[in-house]
Order: structure tokens, then C-alpha cells, then sequence
């Protein structure tokens, strides 16, 4: 059975078509990997699965239940237990590490106490303990990653949506995280869809790779 | 989404319907009761207006004076703007700046001055001033920063890559005449649509500088004759003309954005030895436009029993206008903040045209709808107090905050808000954590620019006013009828310095908002 499922998905905006009759199962637990070049429309399914985006045709399915379906979103993305790291990371700049990642957990009405222990584990997780009370412009380009997967994952969300998130990093730099990645991965089980159009990161971290062309998808 | 209805609906349908109420209802009441009479359509207000022997003359009168006008800002304010924004001119901040002074003060102080200017040098020059010479003169040195300064946006805003795309072709002329300017040229002509508009509704200079136009002949009818259907019916080609003004910008600027960033990215023209000549140029216009005039106005203002004596007559009215402006400023600042927020993705251009269809309406035609749909007993708790006045302002103004927040906002990477929607943040939660504190220095300017433009406010302040509860700019306009010139000088500066200290402080933020942080 499938965690993640779109059924004959469209997409298009304005004149240009992005997806086109797109279908595609996640496994539970899976690291699927959507690997094209750009314009391919990879971004676009991750937006679409996080409800950043609404679908103009076909079904998309997260375990069993419909949360959106031609031209509609039935379930809020707040609502789909799903964490995105995005291209640019979207660290708030106005925050502190800490108030960065506290942000979801207050807005998911879990205990500051109980809070601020799964903050403290999660940075400890990817290194940064150190670096609670620093502002993203402090931090170096690895370590605002880090925060942004930090940030993605310590509301335990059962979706984990990376947008090409090492683009811009060095191979050393990019193997490190990928490794922790893949470290958070078996710790928390999570389903990851992870978007890029480098092979490297590919080898690195896909359990599955789809291959995405202009508009139609090659499974 | 569920069929609930959201947080962010209700605000917004609140946020319209506070525009409907204080402008879109009191321009539809004025229209109803000017073809409606004794129960009954009828046009017979218009045909009285049309068949009298000063209506055309008035309207020919007014259509000359906003073209003369609109003319001298665009052949001086063009330039300007381009030379602020893309050459390296001496001081060019400064003097930028400096130019836009007359626009933060009422009207009718730049026209005060020169009368002073005009008497010191004897009376027999005094012609050319009270006339039509002297209005476009005014008005020019009013409106004129408009156009510099949405010129030096649009230019400014224009990618410096491209420029220097073209640099690698040809000279800088070239580059300005081929790139530059196409690509400014909507922002340009919504600046020379914008000062038609505001000249083509302006009240006190010309009623001062004896120059007859139609928004004179509307005050006139609605203050001295207390005729409304005649008032409201020279006021309604006004607003007829600023809704043509601004579908015009609307089909030509399809509600581009501008925001203001540091003078000098992108192409920089080094003016070379040209230098000192631009610069004696740029000067000697701020010393014509600006400094000249305010100086003879401000000359006896010195005086400690002028400045005791304008306390005593005025001291409650400055008070008054210092508090209206900072309760409208506020309304205004949440107001646009709201919309711009609550319409970033979807509905701009409705909100966009609205609100800059009530800030092209003249005050005049604006203050007579109020009037006309709040004068009755079951609002007299609005219409006689300063709530009224305050409508006007939101109204009127309404379309600078939206448009600053807007501009605001474009700088906020959309992920921020997606990255804290998906933290499971109700709307609410992202607003007040996300938007607000990254728009801080937005809201400080969208405030300081409303809190000025309520300020130096004419029309409503004199129309909509309640009793014995008139702000400054109004007070002076009475006073000036029998006031010794020391105790208009005395009111004048510290009207001046009721809106320079935030124009100054204004001027800091967005520095400081174009440094890269």
C-alpha cells in the first residue's frame, strides 16, 4: 500500500502545462528520489503533495485519504503531516535557531517543556546544539541546511519534502549531510521525496529513482 | 479546506467593507442625489450646471491648469528622477529630498511664500503670481516630486544587468533613451497621470491665487450657497476624470510594484565634467522651488511673541492635527497592511483600483459625499465629531499604505510563509510571527507616509471637520483672511515642522531599508 499516491495529475500555469496525466506511488518509509532537469515539473509534485499548490486534474491520496482533487484541496497543508525543506531553506531571518524550529511545534500545541527537549535532541542530531540562540545570517551555508532539515523533522512528520536542498553546497559538504540524512532517515522512518537533478545526490540517497522528463514522467 | 469560513476572509471582507464605508458609499450617495430629485431621476442639477455661463469656462480653466502643470513636472521631474537614480550627481540624496518638501506641506504654503516673495519686491510684479502663471508655478513645485520620485522608483527598478547589457554596445545616452526610459515608462506616465489628477482637484491654491476653477465653484456651492445638488454636481466630472485617470494606469501600469532601493545599483552614469553643471542646475531649481519660497514664508516666523502669539490662536488646532493624523496614520497603516497581505496572491488589481480611484478623487468631491451620507440624526455621533474627518482620511489615503505594504511584501520570499504553513501555523500565527516582524520597517514607512499626507491635508480638513474642531492646515486658511503675516509665519513653520521631522525620519528608514542587510 502506497503512503503517498497522484492519480492522473495535471498542472499547468497560465499557457504552460507542468504535469500532464502524471501518476506515482510512495511506499511508507520509501526515499524516492525525482530526478530531471529543470522545468521538468519536480518542484511542482512536491508543492502539489505539500498542498502548497492545488491540482487542476486528478487525485492525490496520503495514507488512503484524499487531500486534494481537481482543483480543490480537501485537507489544509498544515494538516498533512508533511516537512519541506525548501530550495532557498526559508529559514525565518527574524528567528533564532531555536525560535526557528519552536515555531511548529507551538503552532502544533505540543508543551514548551516537551518542546524545547525535542529541539535540544534534534539539534544534537545534526550537530548544532551550540547554535541555539544564533540568527540563520550567523550560521554558514552547511549549518543553515542543517537547520532547515532540523527544522523540517522535529515536528515528526511522517513526509519529509526536500527541493534540490544541497544545490549550492560542495561534494564534501554534500556527502556529510546526506549521510545525516540518511542517519535521521532510519531513526525516524520517514517517507522522503527528494527533488534534484544531480546525479551524485541521487546515488547517494535514493532506495528509488523517478526519472522526470518535460511533462510526462518515466517511471 | 472545509466550507468553514476562514480567519482570513472575514478580515478581509472587514477590511473592504471599512473602504466601502468611509469612500465608496459617500461617491455613490453623491451620484444617487445628484440624478435623483424630488423622488424622481433627473438631471436637472446638470443641466443647470452646464447652461450656466461659468461652467465651461471653469472647466476649461481647470483642464489647462492640470495640463500646464503636468507638463512642467514631466519636462523637469523626468530628468530628475533619471539623473537621482542612475548618475553620480553630487548630494543627489539630499537634494532629492529637498525637492520633495513642498509635497509634505499644504498646498497653499508654497503660494503664501511666493505672495511674500512678490510683496518684497513690489507690487507691481504681483500679477503674474495671482493668475494662472502663478497657480502652474504652485502646483508645479507641489506635485513635482511625484514625478521625480517615481521616476527615480521605476528607473531605479529597472535590472541593472540589462543596462549594462546595452553599456557593452553603446554610450550611456543611448542606453538611457533605448533601455532605461522604455522600461521606466509605465511608472512615468503613472506619475504624470497622478499629478493631472491631483492639480486637476485642487483647491486652495487656486482659490488663493484667485485663479477660478471647478473644484472652487463645487466648495463654493457647498460652503457659501449650501446648494449640495449644485455641489455635487461640478464635483462629479472631477471624480468622472480621476476614474478615467485611473484606468488609464490601471490598462498601462497593470499594478506593477516599485520599491525603493539604494541610489546608484545597476547603470551609474559618470557625468564627468558635465558635473558641476548638473549639479548648479539641480540646485538652482531646489533654491527656486523650494527654498526660495519657504524662506520668505517662514522670514518672520522667528519671533518669540509670533510664536506666543500662534500658540495662543492655534495651539489647540496643532494639537488636534498632530492627533487626527496619528489615529488615521494607524488605521491606514493596519488598513493597507491587511489588504496588501489578505490580496498579495489574488484580488490585487480590484484593491489596487479602488483604492487609487479614492486617493485621485479630489478631497473636495470626496468631503461632500461624506457629508451628504452622514449628515443625518441617527449618525450625528459620526458626522459631528472627528470620525468623519478620519473617514475621509482612510479613504483618501488608503491607496499609499496598500501599495507600500505590497511593495513590502514582494521582498518577503513566498517559502516563508509556505515553510510556516506547513509548521501547522494557523493564519493568524503567521501573520503576527512571519509578516509583521519582517515588515517592520514597511510599516513604519506606510505610517509616516500616511501620518504626513493627513497632515498637509486641505479639503477634508476644511469640509469634514466637526465645529470648533478644525485641524491646523484649515485654521490657517481661516486665519490668513485677517492674521498679521508674523502669526502666519509662526503657524506655517510649525505646521512645516509637524511634517519635516517625519519626513526626515522617513527618509533614514528607507536608507536604511535599501542597505542589503
Amino acid at each position: 500500500m502506497n503512503h503517498i499516491e497522484l492519480d492522473g495529475v495535471s498542472k499547468t500555469f497560465g499557457e504552460r502545462v507542468v504535469l500532464n496525466d502524471l501518476s506515482l506511488g510512495v511506499e511508507k518509509a520509501e526515499r524516492l528520489v525525482l530526478f530531471g532537469p529543470s522545468g521538468s515539473g519536480k518542484t511542482t509534485v512536491l508543492r502539489l503533495i505539500a498542498g502548497l499548490e492545488v491540482p487542476d486534474k486528478g487525485e492525490i491520496q496520503i495514507e488512503d485519504r484524499i487531500v486534494a482533487s481537481s482543483g480543490k484541496n480537501h485537507v489544509p497543508p498544515e494538516k498533512r503531516d508533511v516537512g519541506m525543506v525548501f530550495q532557498d531553506l526559508a529559514l525565518w531571518p527574524h528567528m533564532t535557531v531555536q525560535q526557528n524550529l519552536m515555531f511548529g511545534l507551538t503552532a502544533r500545541r505540543i508543551q514548551k517543556r516537551e518542546a524545547e527537549v525535542r529541539i535540544r535532541e534534534m539539534l544534537n542530531r545534526v550537530g548544532l546544539e551550540n547554535r541555539m540562540q544564533a540568527k540563520p545570517h550567523q550560521l554558514s551555508g552547511g549549518e543553515q541546511q542543517r537547520v532547515a532539515l532540523a527544522r523540517a523533522l522535529v515536528s515528526r512528520p511522517s513526509i519529509l519534502l526536500m527541493d534540490e536542498p544541497l544545490s549550492s553546497l560542495e561534494d564534501e559538504r554534500k556527502r556529510t549531510i546526506a549521510s545525516d540524512l540518511l542517519g535521521l532517515h532510519s531513526q525516524f522512518g520517514f517517507t522522503l521525496v527528494y527533488v534534484t537533478h544531480d546525479q551524485a545526490e541521487t546515488d547517494l540517497l535514493a532506495s528509488r529513482v523517478c526519472r522526470m522528463r518535460d511533462v510526462q514522467p518515466a517511471v | 479546506m472545509g466550507r468553514t469560513v476562514r480567519a482570513e476572509t472575514i478580515v478581509l471582507w472587514l477590511c473592504v467593507a471599512v473602504v466601502a464605508i468611509a469612500g465608496l458609499a459617500p461617491i455613490a450617495v453623491m451620484v444617487f442625489e445628484s440624478v435623483w430629485q424630488h423622488g424622481h431621476f433627473s438631471l436637472d442639477h446638470y443641466r443647470e450646471l452646464i447652461s450656466t455661463a461659468r461652467f465651461w469656462p471653469l472647466f476649461g480653466n481647470s483642464i489647462r491648469l492640470a495640463l500646464a502643470t503636468t507638463t512642467v513636472c514631466g519636462v523637469i521631474g523626468v530628468p530628475a528622477g533619471i539623473l537621482f537614480a542612475k548618475s553620480d550627481l553630487p548630494l543627489r540624496s539630499g537634494l532629492m529630498w529637498l525637492l520633495t518638501v513642498p509635497f509634505v506641506l499644504p498646498p497653499y504654503f508654497i503660494a503664501l511664500g511666493w505672495s511674500r516673495v512678490v510683496a518684497c519686491v513690489g507690487a507691481n510684479t504681483s500679477d503674474w503670481l495671482f493668475g494662472f502663471g502663478g497657480c502652474v508655478l504652485v502646483l508645479s513645485s507641489v506635485f513635482l516630486p511625484i514625478v521625480t520620485l517615481l521616476t527615480f522608483a521605476s528607473a531605479s527598478n529597472v535590472d541593472g544587468r540589462l543596462e549594462e547589457a546595452g553599456r557593452l554596445a553603446s554610450g550611456w545616452p543611448a542606453v538611457i533613451r533605448r533601455i532605461t526610459l522604455p522600461l521606466s515608462a509605465p511608472g512615468i506616465l503613472f506619475s504624470l497621470v497622478l499629478a493631472f489628477l491631483l492639480a486637476i482637484g485642487e483647491l486652495s491654491v487656486p482659490s488663493f491665487l484667485r485663479y477660478p476653477v471647478l473644484p472652487v465653484l463645487s466648495f463654493t456651492q457647498f460652503a457659501a450657497s449650501y446648494n449640495f445638488g449644485a455641489a455635487t454636481a461640478a464635483a462629479v466630472p472631477l471624480a468622472a476624470l480621476a476614474l478615467v485617470g485611473v484606468l488609464v494606469e490601471s490598462a498601462v501600469l497593470q499594478n506593477r510594484v516599485f520599491t525603493f532601493r539604494s541610489i546608484g545599483r545597476g547603470l551609474l552614469i559618470p557625468l564627468g565634467r558635465w558635473k558641476p553643471f548638473a549639479a548648479a542646475i539641480v540646485g538652482l531649481l531646489t533654491v527656486a522651488l523650494v527654498i526660495l519660497p519657504l524662506s520668505a514664508l517662514f522670514a518672520d516666523a522667528f519671533s518669540m511673541s509670533a510664536m506666543h502669539n500662534a500658540m495662543q490662536r492655534a495651539g489647540a488646532s496643532v494639537v488636534r492635527s498632530v492627533i487626527y493624523s496619528a489615529i488615521a496614520a494607524t488605521i491606514l497603516m493596519t488598513l493597507g497592511f491587511l489588504l496588501a497581505h489578505l490580496t498579495r496572491d489574488r484580488g490585487q488589481r480590484l484593491v489596487n483600483f479602488l483604492t487609487l480611484a479614492l486617493f485621485a478623487i479630489p478631497g473636495t468631491v470626496l468631503s461632500i459625499g461624506l457629508v451628504r451620507l452622514w449628515n443625518s440624526p441617527v449618525t450625528w455621533f459620526i458626522y459631528a465629531t472627528p470620525a468623519l474627518l478620519i473617514l475621509g482620511y482612510t479613504a483618501q489615503y488608503c491607496a499609499v499604505t496598500t501599495r507600500l505594504s505590497l511593495a513590502g511584501f514582494f521582498l518577503i520570499p513566498k517559502t516563508f510563509d509556505e515553510a510556516a504553513r506547513l509548521s501547522g501555523a494557523s493564519w493568524a500565527r503567521r501573520l503576527f510571527r512571519i509578516f509583521v516582524p519582517l515588515s517592520t520597517r514597511t510599516l513604519i514607512c506606510a505610517w509616516l507616509a500616511a501620518y504626513i499626507l493627513c497632515l498637509r491635508d486641505v479639503p477634508l480638513a476644511l469640509m469634514t471637520a466637526p465645529p470648533g474642531g478644525d485641524p491646523l492646515p484649515a485654521r490657517i486658511l481661516t486665519l490668513m483672511a485677517n492674521g498679521a503675516p508674523p502669526l502666519i509665519a509662526s503657524l506655517c513653520l510649525i505646521m512645516a515642522m509637524a511634517s519635516l521631522i517625519p519626513l526626515a525620519i522617513l527618509a533614514r528608514v528607507i536608507r536604511a531599508q535599501a542597505m542589503p542587510a
